[in-house]
């Protein structure tokens, strides 16, 4: 069934006249031009998020809220020893976290009825709908900044408890800092300046950020990339794939689902997960945890006139094995939030940008810029 | 005399759905630690950097500061755990509209002392037992300069040790 935005539009602002009305409003149709792509959650592909009630999780004595205490696998070993002896006692214990839930909401949207009805696309569908991809947007740089401070900490211990700067180019580090978990690409370890540019990524690269993992009694499964980055493979050559791959690539693009044996999640959110970054985890019961403590829930409300309404879902997500993911930098310059040694950083590189800054708008019609015009060359 | 804190420090005797509050990241977020020796309480006071992020509005390393500009009750209670969940540990604060509330973050004997009723309240770094808040003063009146952020509606002798005030702003 189909049926024309306007009177969407229309029955949106009427049957919030009913108190039934206010039930979530399902309708279709509408024409307009998208400004952008909206992708589902990544973070949901690395850790899929397990359904959690109030029942499964633990009160706070000092405040309102809730956490969820998941055990961590107890350590063991086994030993040889003669017929005479005995082994070493251990005193089990085995380590707990918390993951602690908080809320993703989308902004309070607010109209008029009687603006709403200038629309000829469904706008208060288009951004319902539109907002759970943004509250999945929030989640993916939640998630990015947690595996980013995992591989940095684990990066840090290496170092011998001390932040040291990664970077090629002019004043190269590579060789005098440990890279446990993070590694630098191959162009950027012999590029001779230090930038923020994103060089290609290499075969031996993918290669390198497996034997990051599968070094310490790991396994890695799944690589996480940007579309940019992926982009990439498409310039390998017959040296890299193979002449049937080549052939394959060349007319279709790289169509399997894996590449090196391992499974790949790509992602056109760059403003989230930045080009140049390419993460490897292990399986989900090795890395984390990812609750939904309720799921999305869409609020609407009429006071006279003003329509109100607001979605918002309730999560807790947590890196509890920060061993359990590794990253590649495809560029020179310094990108250890701490140590941040040519400025890249704090110049708005590498990094997943501000809540508020995600998702710029693409198109410029506001700002008069669509064509034809009357003035054009 | 300075109060003494506790798990819950700012409690609302007042509507609060229409209080528009605002959540925004702290700019110093380490101060979310509970185990911080100076970590955030609710009904401490904060304002705006110029990364839009909050920051206590005194110096609480220095008992003299006192706070020239607007600022906002922190009402966020120490070590939640819905703040320590997310990467940014963003706080909510009560930023618009109009409000009563109880506190605990005051010093009614510091400065001007706090004894009348509808006596302006201005934020100053104040002493609770061994470390320092950006908490509630007595404002001087019409002779003092600093900004008045609330006036008392309570005494703390008749309200349980806590001082009770209604929003209110005026430089």
């Amino acid at each position: 069934m189909s049926v024309p935005a306007t009177m969407m539009n229309e029955l949106f602002a009427t049957k919030l006249n009913s108190s039934e009305g206010k039930e979530k409003i399902a309708e279709y149709g509408g024409s307009y031009v998208r400004d952008r792509l909206r992708e589902v959650s990544f973070a949901r592909k690395v850790i899929p998020p397990e359904q959690v009630t109030r029942a499964d999780c633990q009160r706070s004595v000092n405040h309102d809220t809730l956490v969820k205490i998941v055990d961590i696998e107890p350590q063991s070993r086994a030993m040889s020893i003669t017929f005479r002896g005995k082994p070493t006692a251990r005193f089990i214990r085995g380590a707990r976290a918390e993951v602690a839930f908080f809320t993703i909401s989308s902004e309070m949207f607010q109209k008029t009825e009687q603006e709403l009805l200038a629309y000829e696309m469904p706008i208060t569908k288009v951004i319902e709908e539109n907002s759970v991809k943004d509250i999945q947007e929030i989640e993916d740089r939640e998630f990015t900044i947690h595996i980013e401070a995992s591989v940095q900490a684990l990066q840090t211990e290496a170092n011998g408890g001390t932040s040291k700067a990664l970077k090629g180019g002019t004043g190269s580090t590579i060789g005098s800092t440990v890279e446990f978990s993070v590694r630098k690409g191959e162009l950027a370890r012999t590029t001779a300046t230090t930038s923020t540019e994103v060089l290609a990524v290499q075969r031996p690269d993918f290669v390198n950020l497996f034997k990051l993992l599968d070094g310490n009694r790991l396994r890695s499964e799944r690589l996480l990339m940007t579309e940019v980055d992926w982009d990439d493979l498409l310039q390998w050559t017959v040296e890299d794939f193979g002449d049937k791959i080549q052939s394959e690539t060349t007319v279709d693009g790289y169509k399997y689902n894996q590449i090196l044996g391992k499974s790949y999640i790509r992602t056109i959110k760059t403003d989230i997960l930045r080009p140049g970054n390419i993460y490897v985890f292990t399986k989900p019961e090795f890395f984390g945890k990812f609750y939904v403590l309720n799921n999305t829930k869409f609020y609407i409300d009429k006071i006279a006139n003003q329509i109100t309404f607001q979605a918002w879902e309730d999560v807790g997500m947590s890196v509890l094995n920060i061993a359990a993911v590794r990253k590649l930098e495809l560029y020179s310059g310094d990108a250890n939030p701490t140590t941040d040694a040519d400025g890249f950083v704090a110049a708005g590189n590498f990094i997943p940008l501000n809540e508020e800054a995600l998702g710029a708008v693409n198109n410029r019609v506001d700002a008069g810029l669509k064509f034809p015009q009357v003035s054009q060359y | 005399m300075p109060s003494t804190v506790q798990k819950v420090n700012f409690d609302p005797v007042s509507d609060i759905l229409q209080i528009w509050l605002r959540d925004l990241p702290l700019a110093n977020p380490d101060i979310a630690d509970p185990l911080n020796s100076v970590a955030l309480v609710d009904g401490e006071w904060l304002t705006l950097d110029t990364n839009y992020k909050w920051v206590r509005v005194t110096d609480i390393t220095s008992l003299a500061s006192i706070a020239a500009i607007k600022s906002f009750p922190c009402f966020s209670e120490r070590g939640r755990t819905d703040r320590l969940g997310m990467s940014q540990k963003k706080t909510t604060a009560l930023f618009r509209g109009e409000y009563e509330f109880d506190t605990r973050i005051y010093d009614s004997a510091v400065g001007t002392a706090i004894t009348t009723v509808m006596q302006p309240l201005k934020v100053r770094t104040i002493a609770i037992g061994p470390r320092n808040y950006s908490g509630l003063v007595g404002h001087g009146g019409s002779g003092d300069t600093d900004a008045v952020v609330g006036f008392v509606t309570k005494l703390p002798a008749n309200n349980g040790g806590k001082l009770r005030f209604i929003s209110g702003y005026r430089v």
